[in-house]
């Protein structure tokens, strides 16, 4: 029975723990692919994700591996996310799975999103196999983060492994591991289809490919099937496996992991989570509850040149096709003109579908100051959901507004406790918890390590929150977060004016107490960012008919000319082409060019 | 290669630079190297091939050694390297013949032997008259060697001579600036040549204010010198033609209004540019490779060559001519390139002349005085859209 030989896993870890790094090992100690063709992180082979070393989207891979009882085992790993972002896409990937490795940094220790990835294993019945990793580095501390694990996270010593996925050292334990430890694939091929989407992509030539686990039954080419959550009807037209690239194959049965090819045309239609089955005589019961993730950051996306707004239509629409969790709807701003307010899982999550659309579709965009999802009821009782701090009624209108609310669980040595709970109280947000789960890697200067949880608002974790966590912890602190609800709030609408005109992107929602603090930061930051104009520009802060701040940009007198001799015309015209072609990279906002950059960094404030 | 058939009513002008120096200053971003007086032959000796293989039929107007410090060579090698231009050009009698010659490096002597091997412009880098000022910038010469270096060329007979100031300094203030100024014209120089001092990453004087060692440069204060400057000299009699250049009537630089002009120049020597029948082309900025390759009889690698079209030479046109204080002729542009400006550029006219960075006078298009602070923003518009 091929299913006893099988053993589907994933690894889970805090962001950068390396779990990317650890597939590498596995694929090469497995002799799937030799070590110089998989390279660093061969998992990451998004361009954006290579840049910036982290992964972005869940990868699978089908490994073969003789174990030490004779017997070939398929392997069959899921690389997920690290970043707290794609939490709910790894819930989904962890249900496809019987086993998890749990990566734990041995510089570092258990940090916030540890913890949450082991929540999400409990949740799903996996056997968790928990690793120490990194331990070739000279600063590791494998004894004190054994210790950690033990007490917080309740695992024996002994079932601890010590490894390095970058020298591969225990790699070949932690193999001979996961086939002993990890459960084979419990479902049953004689029973109706059910096999779970844990994720998805749209390629040009084969239309949406799923990535499914089959639980019960078999799949073959041709089939049509339905999905049972969102109801789309499809038919099969091609399957296969992942080594890592598509390996197509004749059919997927109970236990396997792989691919099939769906000829959709976009991703919403066939979104992670849901429960594929046949057309006819299908499952009744679907293998997980299916939901949505639902974005909670909003933000408005613009070309700089205006013109350009067709082209941002298409790489939206296009885009979304191969990205669910990204929500658009066409808006019009009086200054910027035709746009998208766009909304997403959370702060990266933005900035890779934005660096994405300028990117793949050779587009520069104006991002806007992001922000949540409010709930406003009027006095007329209405309820209306706003995304747009431009679409905030008239305080006179307003009988209540409410805001989502996170709670975030952050891991520190204690000496930061101070620190920390400041910004906490700063950021309008509320003490709750407090637990002790360790040593420090320092214990005489920083402390013991401690989780420390809290409630704020999730409007004030899109500004600088992680940045100055990080600043007053020196590094150290570690932050998780999950939105647990709408809470009343009281909130007005600032404004900013250039030049007297009001630049609604730049318009944000405040608490009324906090808009002359936060109008004078944000128009002393623009003032850096704006460059100076031929004429002098007035920046104020508002509120309603109010200036609660002022700053003016003194006008520029001088260029800085570039030096040149003798007859070398040619580069003074080249310089003068880049000054030229810059232009297109600003908006021009009642005679002042503004930078496209001044919309994003007028969020990250001095302190 | 050049075409050897030229009209005999062409006038170019002849650049030669001179890539050494004593030693770097700081805030050199010219192609120069610290000098090992023994590459000096092998260098002439490229130099002259150079010319011999780039020889044509053309009047040259102007001879112009620039560097780098030319005044290192002995007037021997200049005569050398002047008799090689005359043995392959026709060299206008008049020909206005320069060369910059740093204080520190010559006499009255000097300057006699150079005269009287034909050299009748002399431009002295002065750059400033105050000595923190000039050491500030590494210059390797004082105020007083620049003071002799002007009286010992008034003594050797030069009668047409520049003076190179700088201004916008870190930390100078607007009177510092103007007591250099003053002294200058106190020598009264036939011509005075102003730049405002500009700064790249990789020279030691941006550094040094990077890291905190000398103040930031204010734009502000550079531009009220500039027009405190503009108000002296017109004072003085001097008259203002470029934006960085002032003379006394009548004793413009030749040679240099040839680029504003857009008249055609060839430029000898590493890193020269030459602009020749609508093709512009730089040599190499490497020493080595440049007389490697002439003592193989090969002309040098260009790193610049680029054909002007009819749009580019629009654009530079207007550009370079609005350097010009006068302006451009719109009369004149319209002859020649059968292009209307005011209508052609409607649109970019209206909003500079918003902005009061040019206006129009008596048929001709200007920088104003706030203009000539700003002429990138005017530049730019002018530039075709695709190129
Ligand atoms: N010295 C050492 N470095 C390691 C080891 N494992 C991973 N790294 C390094 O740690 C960094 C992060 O590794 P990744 O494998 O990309 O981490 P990840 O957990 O996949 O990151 P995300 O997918 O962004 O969550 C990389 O620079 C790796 O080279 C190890 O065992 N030893
Ligand atoms: S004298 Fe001129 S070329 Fe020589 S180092 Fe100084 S600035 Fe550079
Ligand atoms: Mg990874």
């Amino acid at each position: 029975m091929k299913q006893s030989k099988t053993r589907n896993f994933c690894i889970i870890a805090h962001i950068d723990h390396g779990e990317s790094t650890l597939a590498d090992r596995l694929i090469e100690l497995t002799g799937t692919m030799k070590s110089e063709k998989i390279g660093e992180q061969i998992m990451d082979s998004m361009d954006l994700e290579r840049e910036r070393g982290i992964t972005i989207k869940a990868k699978a891979i089908r490994l073969l591996y003789k174990a030490k009882d004779d017997i070939t085992y398929e392997l069959n790993l899921i690389d997920t996310p690290g970043h707290v972002d794609f939490s709910y896409e790894v819930s989904r990937t962890l249900a496809a799975c019987e086993g998890a490795i749990l990566v734990i940094d041995a510089t570092q220790g258990i940090q916030a999103q540890t913890i949450s990835n082991v929540y999400f294993a409990m949740d799903h019945n996996l056997e968790v196999i928990p690793v120490i990793n990194k331990i070739d580095l000279p600063n590791s501390e494998p004894e004190r983060v054994l210790e950690e694990i033990e007490s917080v996270l309740g695992y024996k010593s002994e079932e601890v492994l010590h490894i390095s996925a970058k020298t591969g050292q225990g790699v070949s334990e932690l193999l001979e591991t996961i086939v002993n430890k990890i459960p084979p694939p419990k479902g049953d091929i004689n029973l109706p289809l059910r096999a779970l989407i844990f994720d998805s992509h749209y390629d040009s030539y084969m239309g949406v490919v799923a990535y499914i686990s089959v639980t019960d039954g078999s799949i073959r080419k041709g089939d049509k099937l339905r999905l049972m959550g969102q109801g789309t009807e499809l038919e099969v037209v091609s399957i296969g496996y992942f080594n890592p690239k598509f390996c197509p194959t004749d059919v997927l049965v109970a236990g396997d992991i792989g691919y099939i090819a769906t000829g959709l045309k976009s991703v919403g239609e066939c979104r992670v989570g849901d429960t594929v089955t046949s057309l006819i005589d299908g499952a009744t019961e679907p293998l997980i509850g299916y939901k949505t993730a639902k974005p909670v950051v909003f933000t408005g996306i613009y070309t700089t040149q205006p013109e350009d707004h067709g082209q941002l239509r298409e790489a939206i629409e296009k885009l979304s096709l191969n990205d669910a969790s990204f929500s658009f709807e066409p808006e019009n701003s009086p200054v910027l003109g035709n746009g998208f307010r766009c909304g997403f899982l959370g702060l990266l999550h933005m900035d890779i579908i934005s660096e994405r659309l300028e990117r793949e579709f050779d587009l520069s965009l104006i991002v806007t100051v992001p922000g949540v999802k409010l709930i406003v009821t009027r006095t007329d009782g209405k309820q209306l959901m706003v995304v747009n701090p431009s679409d905030l009624p008239e305080p006179t209108e307003v009988q209540l507004i409410e805001e989502p609310w996170v709670k975030i669980s952050v891991i520190t040595p204690s000496s930061f406790i101070g620190p920390i709970m400041d910004l906490v109280t700063q950021s309008e947000g509320i003490y709750k918890h407090t637990e002790y789960i360790g040593q420090s890697h320092s214990p005489d200067t920083l402390g013991q390590r401690v989780r420390l949880e809290y409630e704020i608002p999730l409007r004030l974790m899109l500004t600088t929150f992680y940045d100055q966590l990080k600043s007053r912890s020196r590094g150290y602190a570690s932050l998780d977060h999950e939105v647990v609800g709408y809470r009343e709030t009281r909130l007005i609408k600032l404004d900013i004016m250039v030049n007297g005109v009001i630049v609604d992107a730049f318009s944000r929602v405040v608490p009324p107490d906090k808009a002359h603090e936060i109008g004078k930061s944000m128009v002393e930051k623009l003032k850096d960012v704006i460059p100076t104009q031929l004429f002098k520009v007035p920046l104020q802060a508002s509120v309603g008919s109010r200036i609660v701040a002022r700053a003016d940009i003194a006008a520029r007198r001088k260029d800085v000319l570039a030096k040149c001799y003798g007859g070398d015309i040619t580069r003074k015209r080249k310089l003068l082409e880049k000054q030229k072609e810059g232009k297109k990279k600003m908006r021009n906002i009642g005679k002042v060019e503004v930078p496209k950059e001044a919309f994003m960094n007028v969020l990250k404030l001095e302190q | 290669m050049l075409p050897v058939n030229r009209s005999m009513s062409d006038i170019i002008a002849l650049y030669i630079h001179i890539p050494f120096c004593l030693r770097k200053c700081k805030y050199c971003s010219f192609i120069s190297y610290r000098s090992r007086e023994s590459d000096f032959p092998s260098y002439i000796k490229a130099l002259k091939k150079e010319l011999s293989l780039r020889a044509c039929v053309c009047n040259i107007g102007s001879v112009y050694f620039g560097g780098g410090t030319p005044s290192l060579l002995s007037p021997e090698q200049l005569s050398e390297i002047l008799s090689s231009v005359k043995k392959h050009y026709l060299v206008a009698n008049n020909a206005e013949i320069t060369i910059e010659a740093n204080p520190g490096t010559v006499n009255a002597a000097y300057l006699a032997a150079i005269k009287k091997v034909g050299i009748n412009r002399l431009s002295l880098g002065i750059q400033s008259f105050n000595d923190t000022e000039l050491t500030m910038l590494g210059r390797i010469h004082n105020a007083a060697e620049a003071r002799d270096a002007v009286a010992d060329a008034r003594s050797a007979g030069f009668d047409n001579l520049n003076v190179d100031l700088i201004y916008g300094l870190p930390g100078q203030t607007i009177e510092e600036w103007r007591d250099s100024l003053e002294e200058a014209i106190q020598l009264s120089p036939e011509h005075i040549s102003q730049y405002a001092l500009t700064l790249e990453p990789e020279e030691p004087l941006f550094k040094e204010i990077k890291a905190g060692k000398l103040p930031d440069i204010s734009l502000d204060v550079t531009a009220s010198q500039y027009q405190m400057a503009e108000n002296i000299l017109q004072n003085h009699g001097y008259i203002h033609y470029e934006i960085s250049n002032w003379s006394k009537p009548g004793k413009e630089c030749r040679h240099n209004l040839v680029y504003w002009q857009g008249a055609e120049y060839l430029g000898l020597g590493v890193a020269a540019h030459s602009y020749i029948e609508r093709r512009r082309t730089g040599n190499t900025d490497d020493i080595d490779r440049y007389t490697a390759s002439l003592s193989q009889n090969v002309l040098p690698l260009l790193i610049v060559d680029e054909k002007i079209n009819f749009d580019l030479e629009i654009a530079e046109s207007i550009i370079l001519s609005l350097r010009l204080c006068r302006g451009i002729n719109i009369k004149d542009f319209e002859k020649q390139f059968g292009i209307d400006i005011m209508k052609n550029y409607t649109k970019r006219i209206e909003e500079l002349r918003e902005y009061e960075l040019i206006e129009f006078d008596e048929g001709y298009m200007r920088l104003t005085s706030k203009g000539r602070l700003l002429g990138n923003e005017v530049f730019w518009r002018f530039l075709p859209d695709r190129v």
